[in-house]
C-alpha cells in the first residue's frame, strides 16, 4: 500500500476524481466529507447539513473501495468563515468565504485529522497545481481555482495533491466515466456559496445579526458630491461595481462606486468613478520569499479577471500598497488580492482599499 | 495488518448461528402468512405463537403481553405514545423521562409536546443515575407515562428499574423501561417487577435488524401507532415478520441462558481494559464509573484528544468503537448524555464508547491497550506541536 492521502470529499465531480486518481495511483486513499453547517429549517427539503452531498461522496468511496468518513467541523467553520462573511457585509465589504474555508478549514483543521490518521499527503479537488512546493494556476484557464488558495500555509504545500489542476473539467468529466462514477459524471456545479441557501447571503446575515442589522436596513444611495439620489435596503445588498437594483433616471450607466457603512450610504456613480491606480491589501500571505518594496508582480484583484501589473510601493508588517500600472476597474474591499508571476501564485491578501491616484514609491 | 477487533456490541452484534439456522425454514418452505386458513397458514401461525410464549417466558410474561415490532425504536414510540394517546384523556397530560434516553425515547417525547402534552426531564446525578428527589416531584398524579432505560447505551449507567416501577405505579403512572441494552444482562422478570411496558431489539442480542419488541402487561392502554388488520390485536398491524420472530426468541433465549455468564466474562474483559488504560493514560476519565453499572460499555474521554480523530486512527487499525451518536450526515456530534451528566463539552468532546460482547476477547482487549494509548499520545504530540 502507498503513502496515505486524506482527500476533501464534497460529493461533487472534482473532489470525486481526485480521489479516483490517486487510488489509480497506487496510494492509499482514504476519504473525508467536512460537516461546515446545519440549514436548520431554511431548507426543509435538505433535513441535515447538506445531506445529499455527504451521500454522493459516501456513493464514490464505496465504489472506489476506500473509506469515508464525515468530520464535524461545524463550530471551527461558523467561527472562521461564517461569522467573518457576516462581519466583512456588517462592515460594507464582499468577502470571499471559499478562501478563508481554504486557509482555515481544508489546509488547516483538515490536515489535523489528516496528521491525526497518519496521511502524509492532503488531496483537494482544486484545479490548481503543486509543482517543486510551488502553487501554480491550473491548467485548465477556464477553471483555474489557484486565486482562492494564496491564504494556506506555505508549509502545507509540500503536503498538497491537487490531481485535477493538471486537466480540464471536460477531461475531469470524461475520467468520472471512465472511473464508473456515473453517479456524480455530469453533475452541475454549484455557483453558490455552500453555507448560503438559495444563493441569498442576506439570509445568512440577517440569521446572525438579525433582520434589523443596520447593514439591512434602509439607507440612502448618494452621488460622490453628496447628494441623495434615492434610498436602498440595506447596503450588504451590493458590491462595489454592481448595477443591479440601483435607481434609473441617469443619463449614463451607473455603479456602485462605494459602500459607507458607518452612515448607511451606498455611493453609485458612472463607471470611470470605479477606476483605480492602487490598491491596498491586509493580512497578506506569502508562499514564496516575500517581495520586497519596488519589486514587480501581476495582481488580479478577483477570480476570473485578468492579471494586471503592478509594482509593490509599500510592504509593511501585515499591510501592503500596490500601484497598478493600467489601472483597474471596481477594486472591492474584501475580496482577495492575489500576487502571481506567470502563472506562480507568490501570495495575496484581502483587499482594504482602492488609490484613485497612483501611489508612489516611498524613497 | 492483524485481525479485525469490533467493539462495537452496544451498536449490533452479529446474528447468531443457532438463530441463523431457527430462521431458515421461514425463508424456505414454511413462507406462510400467520393470518391464512390453510396449512401454510396454520405452520406459521404456530411458529408465531410459539415466538410470543418463548419471548414471553424469558421476560416472566404471558404470551398475549409481547409485541413484535420492527425494532427497538418502534417499541419505544409505540409505548411512549401509544400510553400517552391512550391516557390524555383521563387528564394525565404529562410525560416524564430522562435526558439520558435513547434518542427513539426523547424523540417520541418530542412528538408528545407537539400534540399538547407536557415533556418532564428527571435530574441525574454525575453517574448517570435518577436523582431521587427528582423523580419524586416531577412522577406526580397528573403523569400519564414515565420512561427511564434501564441501561443506557453510552455509558452503560443502570437505573433501579424495579424500584422505580414500583413509585410510579403507586401514583398511577404507567411505567416503561427501554430495556434494549438490558436484556441479557440484567435479571428481568414481569411477574416480580412492576414495569407496565419494556422493550427490547433483536440485534443486541444475536438476532437479525429489523425485529423488537415490546412487552405490554395486560391491562395497559394503548393507541397503536399504524392502523391496518387486527394482527397482534391490533396493536400492530401488519403482516407478521415471522422468521425474525422466531430468530428474535432463539436469541432471547440464549441471552437468558447465558445471562449470568456472560456478565462476569464481559464483566472481566471490562476491568482488564479499564485498568490497562487507566494504567497508561491516568488522567483518562471514564464516565459513569462511580455508579452500578452494565459490564459491556466503557466510555472513556482521553483530554487533549477528539473523538472524531481517534474514531478515524482506531478504525484504519482496525479497531471499531464510537463516539456520541452519529447525525444523519454520519458526523460525529457532542453526546447529549455526556452533557445531561454534566460532562464538559471539551471532555464530551474526546469520548470513545467500547462496548463489549461475543466477538471479544482479552486479545482483543490487549489489542486496544496497544494501539489505544499510542494513539492518545501522538494526538497529543500534534496538538502540542
Amino acid at each position: 500500500m502507498g503513502e496515505r492521502v486524506l482527500v476533501a470529499m464534497s460529493g461533487g465531480v472534482d473532489s470525486s476524481v481526485a480521489a479516483g486518481l490517486l487510488v489509480k495511483q497506487g496510494f492509499d486513499v482514504v476519504g473525508a466529507t467536512m460537516k461546515l453547517f446545519c440549514h436548520d429549517e431554511d431548507l426543509p427539503d435538505r433535513p441535515c447539513c447538506s445531506l445529499d452531498s455527504v451521500n454522493d461522496a459516501r456513493r464514490v468511496c464505496q465504489q472506489l473501495g476506500i473509506p469515508h468518513y464525515v468530520l464535524n467541523l461545524e463550530s471551527a467553520f461558523g467561527r472562521d468563515v461564517v461569522r467573518d462573511f457576516v462581519d466583512e457585509y456588517a462592515r460594507g465589504r464582499t468577502p470571499i468565504p471559499c478562501v478563508r474555508c481554504n486557509t482555515f478549514t481544508k489546509f488547516r483543521d483538515l490536515v489535523r485529522k489528516a496528521d491525526a490518521i497518519d496521511a502524509r499527503w492532503i488531496a483537494t479537488g482544486h484545479y490548481a497545481r503543486v509543482v517543486d512546493g510551488v502553487l501554480r494556476r491550473g491548467l485548465d484557464p477556464a477553471k483555474d481555482q489557484s486565486y482562492f488558495l494564496w491564504g494556506i500555509r506555505g508549509t502545507i504545500l509540500s503536503r498538497m495533491l491537487l490531481p485535477v489542476g493538471e486537466q480540464t473539467k471536460a477531461e475531469t468529466r470524461a475520467m468520472a466515466h471512465e472511473l464508473g462514477l456515473e453517479l456524480i459524471a455530469e453533475k452541475t456545479e454549484s455557483q453558490d456559496i455552500c453555507f448560503v441557501p438559495d444563493g441569498d447571503h442576506t439570509k445568512v446575515i440577517a440569521r446572525q445579526l438579525g433582520g434589523d442589522a443596520p447593514a439591512l436596513s434602509r439607507g440612502a444611495f448618494v452621488r460622490r458630491d453628496g447628494s441623495v439620489v434615492g434610498q436602498h435596503e440595506g447596503f450588504a445588498r451590493f458590491t462595489i461595481g454592481q448595477r443591479r437594483g440601483l435607481p434609473g433616471g441617469f443619463a449614463e450607466p451607473m455603479y456602485v462606486v462605494e459602500i459607507r457603512p458607518t452612515t448607511r450610504e451606498v455611493v453609485i456613480g458612472p463607471h470611470e468613478e470605479l477606476a483605480g491606480r492602487g490598491v491596498v491589501a491586509r493580512e497578506v500571505n506569502w508562499l514564496v520569499p516575500p517581495l520586497q518594496a519596488g519589486d514587480e508582480l501581476e495582481v488580479q484583484i478577483r477570480h476570473r479577471a485578468r492579471p494586471v501589473r503592478g509594482t509593490l510601493v509599500r510592504s509593511e508588517a501585515d499591510e501592503i500598497e500596490i500601484a497598478l500600472a493600467d489601472g483597474a476597474s471596481a477594486i472591492t474591499p474584501g475580496q482577495s488580492l492575489v500576487f502571481y508571476r506567470g502563472d506562480v501564485v507568490l501570495g495575496g491578501g484581502v483587499i482594504e482599499a482602492a488609490r484613485r491616484e497612483l501611489p508612489i514609491l516611498a524613497a | 495488518m492483524p485481525d479485525p477487533v469490533y467493539l462495537d456490541h452496544a451498536a449490533t452484534t452479529p446474528v447468531r448461528a443457532e438463530v441463523f439456522d431457527a430462521m431458515q425454514p421461514f425463508f424456505g418452505p414454511r413462507f406462510g402468512n400467520p393470518s391464512s386458513v390453510h396449512r401454510w397458514g396454520r405452520e406459521a401461525r404456530t411458529a408465531l405463537d410459539e415466538a410470543h410464549e418463548r419471548v414471553a417466558r424469558c421476560l416472566g410474561a404471558s404470551a398475549d403481553e409481547v409485541v413484535f415490532t420492527s425494532c427497538g425504536t418502534e417499541a419505544d414510540n409505540l409505548a411512549v405514545l401509544g400510553i400517552w394517546r391512550a391516557r390524555r384523556a383521563e387528564g394525565r397530560r404529562a410525560v416524564v423521562t430522562t435526558p439520558i434516553e435513547h434518542k427513539a425515547v426523547l424523540a417520541a417525547v418530542h412528538e408528545v409536546t407537539r400534540e399538547g402534552g407536557d415533556e418532564r426531564l428527571l435530574a441525574m446525578t454525575r453517574d448517570g443515575l435518577v436523582d431521587d428527589s427528582s423523580f419524586d416531584k416531577l412522577v406526580t398524579e397528573d403523569v400519564a407515562i414515565c420512561s427511564v432505560m434501564w441501561i443506557n447505551n453510552e455509558i452503560g449507567a443502570m437505573q433501579r428499574v424495579p424500584d422505580l416501577a414500583e413509585r410510579a405505579k403507586a401514583r398511577g403512572v404507567v411505567f416503561h423501561t427501554d430495556a434494549v441494552q438490558a436484556f441479557g444482562k440484567v435479571h428481568i422478570d414481569a411477574r416480580s417487577q412492576k414495569f407496565d411496558l419494556l422493550s427490547l431489539s433483536g440485534h443486541k442480542i444475536g438476532a437479525p435488524k429489523g425485529i423488537g419488541a415490546l412487552y405490554v402487561r395486560r391491562g395497559t392502554p394503548l393507541e397503536p401507532l399504524m392502523f391496518g388488520g387486527t394482527q397482534d390485536r391490533g396493536r400492530r398491524p401488519g403482516t407478521e415478520n415471522v422468521a425474525m420472530a422466531v430468530g428474535l426468541a432463539r436469541a432471547a433465549e440464549l441471552a437468558v441462558a447465558e445471562r449470568e455468564h456472560e456478565w462476569k466474562k464481559l464483566e472481566a474483559l471490562r476491568d482488564r481494559l479499564e485498568r490497562g488504560l487507566l494504567e497508561k493514560l491516568p488522567d483518562a476519565v471514564i464516565h459513569g464509573r462511580g455508579a452500578p453499572r452494565a459490564p459491556h460499555i466503557t466510555n472513556i474521554s482521553v483530554p487533549g484528544t477528539d473523538s472524531e480523530s481517534l474514531l478515524m486512527a482506531l478504525d484504519l487499525r482496525g479497531i471499531g468503537c464510537s463516539a456520541g451518536s452519529a447525525c444523519q450526515s454520519g458526523s460525529v456530534t457532542p453526546s447529549h448524555v455526556l452533557s445531561a451528566i454534566g460532562v464538559p463539552a471539551e471532555l464530551a468532546g474526546s469520548a470513545i464508547r467500547l462496548s463489549l460482547g461475543c466477538l471479544s476477547t482479552e486479545a482483543c482487549v490487549d489489542r486496544v491497550l496497544d494501539v489505544f494509548p499510542m494513539l492518545v499520545e501522538k494526538a497529543r504530540r500534534l496538538q502540542t506541536a
